[in-house]
């Protein structure tokens, strides 16, 4: 907190009123304004829920993403194999009666199918994580996703290839488990980060991402903070792959391993600013209209708008919505 | 015997085009440091650019090189210019990435619509002929397509080397700020390394239209695949991209016929995976290359 107070509101702030308070009141405020929503709007058959709804997924694949990229600087292309595994778990253990409980929104199918990317995530984390730098850690984790593309093409009657699962649509009975799962899935992402962030593991984190080498000699264990983050991006992800097959009832590679998952998070952290905790929930919302509202009014070229958006965004923005903010609100 | 010997001449014949391809990619990515994962997308644009003067003119798919390749050039250089340039000189390259990411749904987006999703192919007359030396079967077209691709190569390496502009390439992707400081222009340099990596895409767009029959989406398929080819050569190295395409194109094609064509391509991926393990700055790589 400086002491020259230059800047439009403030003067208008007490001085005992900090930073941090303010912070709290807001996400107070944003909570109970969202969480209160579907008792005025029929979530039902309202497209607004919708949109929320989306926008809450977004929220939650951008923190894990935001934590993997934004704190420690390594950018993963291999979202969507997270979000994937998550799906497939879920459908695979509803349609073959694994766990033998209630089938419907299942939190602890949930949780498996959180696990199951961590494990997958684990597993092609250590050697990328530990060897490879960068672009080849990017390329290298685009690689990977791509081979559980296939696998899942290729699994036979386990995952029925190309078609993908179809899961019983009758047990669909409102929007609104979606709306509080999602809702409640969003404030777990955010917090998550936050509580990360502000422990000595984001002090870790932070460190090796400006210099590994100084991290290492202070004591910190690069490459398992590494594949925690990794892991923590891929539970979050999963859940969301989760939330997803049970909303949408068929989980296929075209719908569910489709790129749009891996670059709408890079999309949503850069446009909200990387390494901030508000960031990707202001992209979200952004993004979320974007896509969703673009894909009503504007149908078949969609895609295209979304290209010039994105060339719009990063030429003129390069920093985000977060970063705008410092801008305008820093005075020298 | 034989068999093998096919299997193995037409993964070079495939390789090639992932290895020009990947050429340009090492073009853009060494100067600029900038992931152009459009590249298949342009790639597409130009197959259907050639297709389209081949159907609508009648201009053979080879001679209409003389008129595709200025249009590459000049693209290339619009492609700096209108939405690179900011990015370029920024050290975080999310930035760029994303930028080619939204030209690449742009373009997609845009073939499909304006051109529908059908696949297309240029059929010659004489696109059918097969040469029968020692044994193996050659078609016209793939070996045609070869010869141009080694002989934008040539080019390539021609001008990097003995070229003043091409020198000036070469030393803004050894270190931009020192070539500054020897009075080179970075954007121009820039713009011609963004032009001929159009180009060279211009001559895989031709290859693959006369070769395979394509439609707007097999644009990422193939720029994933240049970067794996540009990754596994080892980033900066010009003949690296070229080499990994071929060893990605004959891994393709042998796991193509030994399992099966649905796994050939998770084959090439695992393979590349492997490869990194064991070489984490691909095979020609030097670790003191900028990745």
């Amino acid at each position: 907190m400086t002491k020259y107070r230059s800047g439009l509101f403030k003067s208008l702030i007490p001085s005992h009123f900090k930073r941090s308070h303010l912070n709290i009141v807001i996400t107070v405020l944003v909570i109970i304004v969202f969480g209160t929503i579907p008792f005025y709007i029929d979530v039902d058959n309202s497209f607004f829920a919708y949109y929320l709804f989306i926008c809450f997924c977004y929220i939650a694949l951008s923190q894990g993403w935001n934590l993997v990229a934004g704190y420690t600087g390594q950018i993963s292309l291999g979202g969507h194999a997270f979000f994937a595994l998550g799906a497939y778990t879920t459908a695979i253990i509803w349609l073959n009666d694994l766990t033998k409980t209630w089938y419907y929104f299942d939190p602890v199918v949930m949780v498996i199918s959180g696990l199951v990317p961590v494990i997958f995530a684990i597993i092609i984390g250590t050697p990328l994580l530990s060897r490879l730098r960068g672009d080849y850690f990017s390329f290298g984790t685009l690689a990977a996703a791509e081979v559980l593309r296939i696998v899942i093409l290729k699994g036979g009657s386990f995952t029925q290839g190309a078609m993908g699962l179809r899961l019983p649509a009758s047990s669909f009975s409102s929007m609104y488990p979606y709306y509080w799962t999602g809702f409640l899935l969003a404030i777990f992402a955010t917090a998550t980060v936050y509580l990360i962030t502000r422990s000595r593991i984001g002090l870790a984190l932070r460190a090796l991402n400006e210099d590994e080498t100084s991290a290492a000699s202070h004591g910190v264990q690069i490459l398992f903070y590494k594949i925690f983050a990794f892991a923590v991006s891929a539970f979050l992800a999963g859940v969301c792959g989760s939330l997803f097959a049970y909303y949408l009832f068929i989980v296929s590679p075209l719908g569910i391993m489709n790129l749009n998952w891996m670059f709408y998070p890079i999309l949503i952290c850069v446009l909200g600013g990387n390494g901030t905790i508000a960031g990707p929930i202001i992209g979200a919302f952004v993004v979320g209209a974007i896509f969703s509202y673009g894909d009503v009014f504007v149908g078949q070229i969609h895609p295209m708008i979304t290209g010039i958006l994105i060339i719009l965004v990063m030429k003129f923005m390069p920093t985000g919505i977060m970063g705008l903010k410092d801008k305008i609100f820093t005075r020298r | 015997m034989d068999v093998i010997t096919q299997v193995v001449i037409n993964g070079i014949l495939l390789g090639t085009m992932y290895g020009i391809a990947a050429i340009g990619l090492s073009l853009i990515f060494g100067t600029m440091r900038i992931v152009f994962i459009a590249q298949g997308a342009v790639i597409v644009f130009f197959g259907y650019l050639c297709y389209w003067l081949f159907s609508l003119l009648g201009i053979d798919p080879y001679l209409s090189l003389i008129i595709v390749i200025p249009v590459a050039l000049l693209l290339g250089t619009a492609f700096y210019y209108v939405l690179f340039k900011e990015a370029a000189a920024l050290k975080d390259r999310i930035g760029s990435l994303l930028i080619a990411v939204g030209l690449m749904f742009f373009l997609e987006n845009f073939m499909t619509v304006v051109w529908s999703p059908n696949p297309r192919a240029v059929v010659t007359s004489y696109g059918f002929v097969v040469f029968h030396l020692l044994g193996l079967n050659l078609t016209l077209t793939r070996l045609i397509g070869l010869l141009l691709a080694l002989l934008a190569t040539l080019g390539v390496f021609l001008f990097l080397n003995k070229t003043l502009i091409g020198t000036a390439v070469r030393a803004t992707s050894e270190d931009v700020e020192a070539s500054t400081l020897m009075g080179i222009n970075p954007n121009r340099v820039n713009a011609v390394a963004m032009a001929i990596g159009i180009g060279l895409s211009a001559v895989a767009g031709i290859n693959l239209a006369t070769t395979y029959s394509f439609d707007p989406v097999y644009g990422f398929d193939i720029a994933i695949k240049a970067l794996v080819a540009l990754t596994l050569g080892g980033i900066g190295t010009m003949y690296g991209a070229l080499l990994g395409g071929i060893f990605i194109g004959i891994i393709e094609t042998m796991g193509s016929y030994y399992v099966g064509a649905g796994w050939a391509q998770a084959i090439v991926f695992a393979v590349f995976l492997l490869t990194l393990t064991l070489r984490p700055y691909g095979i020609f790589g030097r670790s003191s290359q900028k990745a």
